[in-house]
């Protein structure tokens, strides 16, 4: 029973990590930039959260639109700074990724400058509740975010399946060329997917405030837990990225559970390290290089 | 002041290695910093013996998990080896602030050693001195020599170099755990001089992150880069800190300064002047 009740705890969790990691992927499928900052705007996020909690009292549930649109927004100024020349040609390069770690070092300065690296969490009056079917109990906060993570990630699917822009980005992230030449506005495309990307990590901070606690200088170990997933699933992988994210995530439940929590986030390490050994493509993707 | 210039003259030029003429970014590079520290800092605490003589060895060690990991990671390159790098310091650093043997998170705590407080600290800088020297020349050795060429080949196409007959995974790690030997023998040196060492000292990912603004800076692939980068980004720091103080600020321009000389300044100080004809005879080491 413990076993059961351990996997649906690593289930709910994993849908926020997929969450988490669906913009990273997508700013990756489309424009190849490997972006570092991804966790940093995930905790941004979770501030603009936090504020609107604690100023106004704002369920953190209802306040994932507005984090969204925030992130979203310094996502486009971002891009229109740093990432604009870059994103033009869709060879990857170093020097992009030098430029988001770079990025991700600024708005950790400033966020830990500003309000100091001290853990922060909102507490709405369900983060500590559970509901219990049976012998299992499922605390409601990461039911509720695991809900709300599928939900958005099942919206973001539908859009990039069926709407005339989500064709339009998949195109691009194909081959940018030849999206080019049947009339794709690429450098649209790009910008609007890299705002997307923030969005989606802005509503995931918004979730990832009353689920996990957090400071700005945490960005740096999720980088590595959030690449992990990536990297598994096969960057630019939708579907890669979800699947990766829920596997890794109950591993390290498991490990959490079974053995010590103290080396549950080692799994996601190792992870990366063995899927780089074994097939450095991942487990979806195809090479791209 | 001076000591860091020379540590981290040490750890940018050696880092300049793998990063500047072989391509292969790594941003946890510093993952051979703290083994070094702690192989020494074990030896020093559990059997006396001084860090400055097991420097050589803490180098050796740094050097052999250079070549384990580098056998591993070298096998990808572009985005999944910058990653690979942060995951084998995130490895890294969950394993020590783990490790009981070693401290955990406390760390190991070393003796001072007996000289007056003024003369204390003149080993270390005799000592970070040499492997400073050290470091130069050998990135001067490697810019000059066949297995430089080697090396720089691959970092323009690595199968064309497989073609033309050079053996680019050997080449790959040996340069690699090379470029690990004076970053773990320096690890082991300012453990001791820090009379600590701790993982949240030695496995953070912004010493890592200063080796590689400290020769992007300058101009990674070339001999004096590093070192110019590295006296400008010191003084930089010393500046921030005095004016503003909090080593907040510190990351926000760090990380700043990066973003604007990745922007603008592509080649560096070093490779923006030689490209205007601009660079004076005695920094041209190339």
């Amino acid at each position: 029973m413990e076993f059961l009740q351990v996997i649906i705890l690593g289930l709910c969790l994993g849908f926020v990590y997929a969450l988490m990691v669906s913009g990273l992927t997508l700013i990756f499928g489309v424009m190849r930039i490997v972006n570092l900052a991804h966790p940093i705007l995930i905790i941004s996020g979770a501030f603009v959260s936090y504020w609107l909690f604690i100023k106004l009292g704002l369920d953190p549930i209802l306040s994932v639109p507005a984090a969204a649109l925030a992130v979203a927004l310094l996502g486009v100024l971002l891009y229109k700074l740093i990432f604009e020349k870059n994103a033009a040609q869709q060879t990857y390069s170093e020097m992009t990724v030098l430029l988001t770690f770079g990025t991700a070092m600024v708005i950790d300065g400033l966020l830990a400058f500003l309000f100091h690296n001290t853990q922060r969490t909102t507490s709405p009056g369900y983060a500590t509740d559970a509901i219990f079917i049976g012998d299992i109990f499922i605390p409601l906060a990461q039911l509720y975010s695991g809900i709300i993570s599928l939900v958005i990630i099942i919206v973001l699917a539908v859009f990039l399946k069926y709407s005339e822009f989500g064709i339009a980005i998949r195109a691009t992230s194909q081959n940018r060329t030849s999206a080019e030449l049947v009339g794709v506005n690429v450098k649209f495309v790009c910008l609007i997917s890299f705002a997307i990307g923030c969005a989606l990590a802005g509503s995931a901070g918004a979730l990832v405030s009353f689920v996990f606690s957090f400071f700005p200088s945490r960005h740096w170990e999720w980088i590595a837990i959030l690449m992990s997933l990536v990297v598994l699933g096969g960057m630019g992988s939708l579907t890669g990225a979800v699947v990766g994210a829920l596997v890794l995530s109950v591993i390290s439940s498991l490990v959490g559970a079974f053995y010590s929590p103290a080396w549950s986030t080692m799994v996601f390490f190792l992870a990366l390290f063995l899927i780089l050994i074994i097939r450095p493509m991942g487990l979806f993707g195809v090479r791209t290089d | 002041m001076v000591l860091f210039s020379f540590l981290y003259i040490t750890m940018s030029s050696s880092w300049n290695i793998i990063g500047g003429y072989g391509g292969f970014i790594s941003i946890g590079h510093n993952v051979f910093f703290g083994i070094g520290a702690y192989f020494s800092g074990f030896i020093y605490a559990r059997y006396g013996i001084s860090p400055f003589y097991t420097a050589v060895f803490a180098g050796m060690i740094a050097t052999f998990f250079g070549f384990g990991v580098g056998l591993i990671t070298l096998r990808v390159k572009g985005p999944s080896f910058i990653i690979s790098s942060i995951a084998l310091l995130m490895i890294f650093r969950t394993l020590f602030d783990r490790w009981e043997l070693v401290g955990g998170a406390h760390g190991i705590t070393l003796p001072h050693n007996n000289l007056s407080v003024e003369w204390s600290k003149i080993p270390h800088y005799y000592a970070l001195l040499v492997l400073m020297v050290l470091s130069i020349l050998l990135s001067w050795y490697v810019r000059h020599s066949k297995f430089g060429l080697a090396l720089r080949s691959i970092s323009h196409d690595e199968i064309k170099s497989e073609v033309t007959g050079i053996n680019i995974k050997i080449i790959k790690v040996t340069a690699y755990a090379i470029s690990a030997y004076l970053i773990g023998a320096a690890g082991a040196i300012w453990g001791d001089y820090l009379t600590y060492v701790r993982p949240n000292i030695f496995f953070i990912i912004l010493i890592a992150a200063n080796m590689v603004l400290m020769c992007i800076l300058g101009g990674k692939g070339t001999v004096t880069g590093p070192i110019i980068g590295t006296i400008v980004i010191i003084f930089f720091n010393e500046f921030i800190l005095a004016n503003f103080g909090a080593s907040e600020l510190n990351i926000f321009f760090t990380g700043l300064l990066m973003i604007l000389t990745l922007l603008y300044f592509p080649d560096g100080i070093i490779g923006s002047l030689k490209k205007r004809k601009l660079l004076p005879g005695f920094l041209d080491w190339d």
